[in-house]
């Protein structure tokens, strides 16, 4: 019998003021109520009942990206592992498994991402018990061969090729190599074409990379829909219990402070507009620190569809296509990018001196109080409106768990967001867009005259 | 008294006057299907026009999609297209369009809190828009750019399905990437103000609403849209597609890093057949979009590692690639469809052994079938999955729209209905019928298209090599796959410029007379 802690349980016990089970409130931006429990093993398991009759969504969020790939030379291993996780064990062989998912009509796939990786299962809810046997399963006991490995690493392969026929994939990828140096968000999930290549000789190095992250202290279970909280506790207990913790410890390297702007051209084969990409070194995501809060405000002020930027480059001078800036939360810090697409060549620079001088003014011009106040509401509601399936809601809560470990995250952001004032934002802009944080690459279409 | 009945004399003629005006300007009312659901904050609007660029004007391709683009892009009588976007900004509403070939799908999306002015807003847009000079080069220079740099330069999966979409249906009204860049090119702003006053009319707009509206909405919305002129939707008859003969096959040049690939055929089934449903478990068997379910995709990724993923349809699949929902787009429905494989990039040397592994196991479907227990199998999947289809308001709101269109039930319900009752001969039956190996359309997006295009036309072996060893039996089944003869229609495959691509109305004459050219 396993032993399990409910987090509640034993704060209550230990007369804390906190609760793991949060009723929902509509005064909150995920109004919800969340109930989450920890198994003795570590594995976190949420839910959050919604209204979706007889559809559940099940989500295993792993805090594992590419991140953690901090030996030189297996860049994109995490997505490498996340393939083959669809590989079969012994139960369930890579058919069975299917045949399981085909039985019960499962929509099934997962992703990932720098920070985490996520299987996701959108299914009848009578059909818990058995995507619980089946993920649980893959989870603790992955067997597969070297030549399954090697084979799949052509559809890895296959992957890239299908993204990089974009200049904005490889763009991205030269940014990040070209900004950091020592962290691992130096590479993209995708990884290193190099790395990539030679990713059917590291099969070995699988198997560690599986002992290693897929441990139960490192993963979440989100089970969104129609859903009763007991019963997943004790479907979970059942067939996650015996998952052992395991031991290594991550040590990503720490990226020493940009000292000197640097500058990427690239020249792109196929048809193209010139794309500028600028990255500003910024924050980590934080549900504490105003920093990631005011540099989201202060993308909105800078690059919405309200602001001058946009107004000027977009509607009056027509001068780019679009252009947007803005930082995905990580949690290490990550780049502020700006992109923008140009419509003529020769107005590169000029287009170029137009982001500098917008956020040059964001450094020492207050946003008013009604600017302000609208762009609130706009993260408000945009977050609110995106909440109308078990789906959406699950992938909403595994990037905030993924982010810290708490569900509650999200409405501790939200309300940071309600705090955050004018000098909030001029202190981000004076702090993280100086010239020497940026990193600039410029596409232009090879022979393109400029 | 009788100054009473002259009060109701006139009363009386007052009212047949009205009755009479009301006849003699009787417009054809505007159609409106709602989902009602009194808890749901979030209100979507999908306003169709029963016009698509199958309505475009010759020489002037895309103006459908233009015009469309200058709605949702630009301003009301009253408002810049700057200040609209300021309003709709603290709302976090969205309004969109999703212009297609048969249908226009105009899309608002908003949180009850702000419906009023959100409706106000967004029937302005369609029932007054602005046409503002800047507006139009603006929404010009989008539209040439999609095909000029997205599709031609920076998009290769696309790219490969809007080749063959035109191949398939050359000298069709489908035949075009809805728009072409000498069509856009030669589009003033005029002509969107006249295409918008005699195509946005009563009898073509149709309203759809979903969510937790007052009642009394759908009554003003009729009110409101009745402003818009007479008009009666009248279909436009389409041709039937030619069928190919042989492979024909459109090479399409450009540099590239790896070979997309779309191969398949017109399809003279449709959601209102029932041969469809019995197709529809077929499919899933064969080739379920973006699942490990199907034989391509296990044999060809699966097995092989040739590429990411291989799927099949049996009606036109948009949308559902992204890292989001897998599940296609609703409101994009088409009265003649196809049947297509899919092969996501594969590694060019790969090329000629992917389209050959594609259409090896195309045929050993057609020949074998289903097995009853793969039958069964399937269509559970299909069962339970169909349901996962509609999981919003929206997707709900677009399928029912969709249903009408085709003049069927309920989809997802004709869905769990039609498998009920059908048999595996009823599936083994209905390939055979609509499902044609030897003849199909295929689209190769390769940089070197010329020398693959004379390895396949002389039919030349394409072995594969692998970096690991992989069973006897998958290396025995190459040897066949890698030597199978394809019957290439020589005269009627081309290699296409990618430059060339989308740029007149016609491009498969135009560039199979400039490619000859190339040969000389």
């Amino acid at each position: 019998m396993v032993k399990i802690i409910t987090v509640f349980v034993l704060i209550a016990l230990m007369g804390a003021t906190l609760s793991a089970e949060s009723p929902g409130a509509k005064d909150k931006v995920f109004p919800y109520p969340t109930r989450q429990t920890i198994l003795d093993n570590g594995l976190k398991i949420v839910t959050i009942p919604f209204d979706s009759p007889g559809i559940i969504s099940y989500y295993t969020v792993v805090r594992t990206g590419s991140r953690n790939e901090v030996e030189p030379g297996l860049s994109g291993f995490a997505h490498f592992f996340e393939h083959m996780m669809f590989r079969g064990t012994e139960k369930y062989s890579k058919d069975k498994y299917n045949d399981v998912l085909k039985s019960i009509g499962a929509d099934n796939n997962a992703f990932t991402t720098d920070d985490y990786t996520a299987y996701h299962t959108l299914a009848s809810a009578e059909a818990l018990e058995m995507i619980i046997d089946i993920e649980s399963d893959r989870f603790m006991n992955l067997k597969y061969s070297e030549e399954a490995f090697k084979t799949e690493s052509g559809a890895i392969l296959g992957e890239y090729n299908k993204n990089y026929s974009s200049p904005f994939m490889t763009i991205f990828e030269k940014l990040r190599d070209a900004a950091y140096s020592s962290h691992t968000y130096k590479h993209t999930t995708m990884g290193f074409l190099k790395d990539i290549m030679d990713m059917p000789n590291q099969y070995k190095y699988s198997l560690t990379f599986f002992d290693r992250w897929y441990r139960p202290e490192y993963c979440t279970v989100i089970v969104v829909g129609d859903v009763n909280h007991d019963k997943v506790v004790a479907l979970a207990k059942k067939y996650y219990g015996s998952w052992k913790r395991g031991s290594y410890v991550l040590d990503v390297p720490a990226e020493p402070p940009q000292t000197e702007e640097k500058f990427v051209p690239m020249s792109w084969k196929a048809q193209t507009l010139p794309i500028i990409s600028i990255g500003y070194r910024g924050p980590a995501f934080s549900d504490s620190k105003i920093d990631m809060p005011a540099m989201d405000v202060l993308s909105q002020v800078l690059f919405s569809q309200s602001s001058d930027l946009f107004r000027k480059l977009v509607i009056e001078d027509q001068s780019v296509e679009f252009v947007q800036g803005g930082e995905q939360d990580h949690r290490d810090p990550e780049l502020f990018i700006i992109t923008t697409r140009v419509k003529d060549p020769t107005n590169i620079q000029k287009v170029q001196d137009e982001i500098y001088s917008a956020i040059e003014k964001a450094k020492t011009s207050p946003v008013s109080g009604e600017q302000l106040a609208e762009i609130k509401s706009f993260l408000k509601y945009s977050y609110a409106m995106g909440l109308d399936n078990a789906d959406a809601i699950a992938r909403s809560i595994t990037h905030y768990v993924a982010m810290t470990g708490d569900p509650e995250s999200v409405n501790k952001v939200y309300s940071l967001y309600d705090s955050v004032t004018p000098e909030d934002i001029m202190m981000v802009a004076n702090k993280y867009f100086g010239t020497s944080n940026r990193t600039v690459v410029l596409l232009t279409m090879e022979g393109a005259k400029q | 008294m009788k100054r009473h009945s002259i009060l109701l004399t006139g009363l009386l003629l007052c009212i047949l006057n009205a009755l009479n005006i009301q006849s003699m300007n009787a417009k054809t009312p505007v159609k409106v299907t709602e989902i009602y659901s009194e808890n749901s904050p979030l209100i979507t609007f999908r306003i169709i026009l029963r016009a698509g660029s199958i309505n475009d004007i010759k020489g002037k391709e895309g103006i459908n999609g233009l015009t469309a683009l200058m709605i949702t892009n630009g301003g009301t009588q009253d408002l810049k297209y700057q200040e609209v976007v300021a309003k709709l900004y603290p709302w976090a509403a969205n309004i969109s369009v999703q212009p297609d070939k048969e249908i226009t799908t105009f899309i608002g999306q908003v949180h009850r809190d702000h419906l009023e002015k959100f409706y106000k807003l967004f029937s302005d847009l369609l029932l007054n828009p602005r046409f503002d000079p800047d507006d139009f080069t603006r929404n010009k220079d989008l539209a040439l750019s999609f095909l000029e740099k997205n599709l031609r330069g920076t998009d290769d999966e696309n790219l490969g399905k809007e080749a063959f979409g035109i191949s398939m249906f050359a000298n069709h009204p489908y035949g075009t990437a809805d728009a072409t860049v000498q069509g856009l090119k030669a589009t003033t702003l005029e002509d969107v103000k006249a295409y918008y006053k005699k195509t946005y009319t009563t009898g073509k707009v149709w309203i759809g609403i979903a969510g937790g509206y007052p009642k009394s909405l759908i009554e003003r919305m009729k009110k409101d849209f009745a402003r818009l002129p007479e008009g009666k939707f009248v279909p436009i008859s389409l041709p039937k597609p030619e069928k190919p003969h042989g492979l024909e096959i459109s090479f399409v040049e450009k540099p590239a890093r790896a070979t997309a690939i779309s191969l398949g055929h017109p399809l003279d089934v449709t959601r209102k057949d029932k041969d469809f449903y019995a197709l529809m478990v077929a499919n899933s068997y064969f080739g379920e979009h973006r699942t490990f379910n199907g034989v391509l995709m296990n044999r060809l990724r699966g097995d092989r590692g040739l590429n990411y993923g291989d799927y099949s349809y049996i009606e036109r699949f948009t949308g559902g690639t992204g890292s989001g929902s897998r599940f296609p787009n609703v409101n994009t429905p088409l009265r003649q469809q196809s049947f297509s494989i899919w092969l996501r990039p594969t590694q060019p040397e790969n090329a000629h052994f992917a389209v050959r592994a594609a259409m090896y196991e195309l045929q050993k479907f057609v020949d074998d079938g289903l097995t009853d227990e793969q039958f069964q199998q399937t269509r559970k999947f299909i069962a339970n999955y169909s349901k996962l289809w509609a999981q919003t308001l929206d997707r709900r709101l677009g399928y029912k729209m969709d249903s009408e269109f085709y003049g069927t039930d309920d989809y997802i319900t004709r869905i769990d209905k039609e498998l009920k009752t059908l048999t595996v001969n009823d599936v083994n039956r209905a390939i055979k019928k609509h499902i044609d190996p030897a003849n199909l359309e295929v689209a190769i997006v390769s940089d070197g298209a010329k020398a693959l295009r004379d390895s396949m036309l002389a039919n030349a072996p394409s072995p594969i090599t692998y970096s690991s060893p992989v069973s006897e039996k998958i290396l025995n089944e190459d040897k066949v796959i890698s030597t199978l003869l394809l019957h290439i229609n020589k005269a009627k495959s081309k290699v296409v410029p990618v430059n060339e691509l989308f740029e007149n109305e016609s491009p498969g004459q135009t560039l199979e007379r400039k490619d000859d050219e190339v040969k000389k």
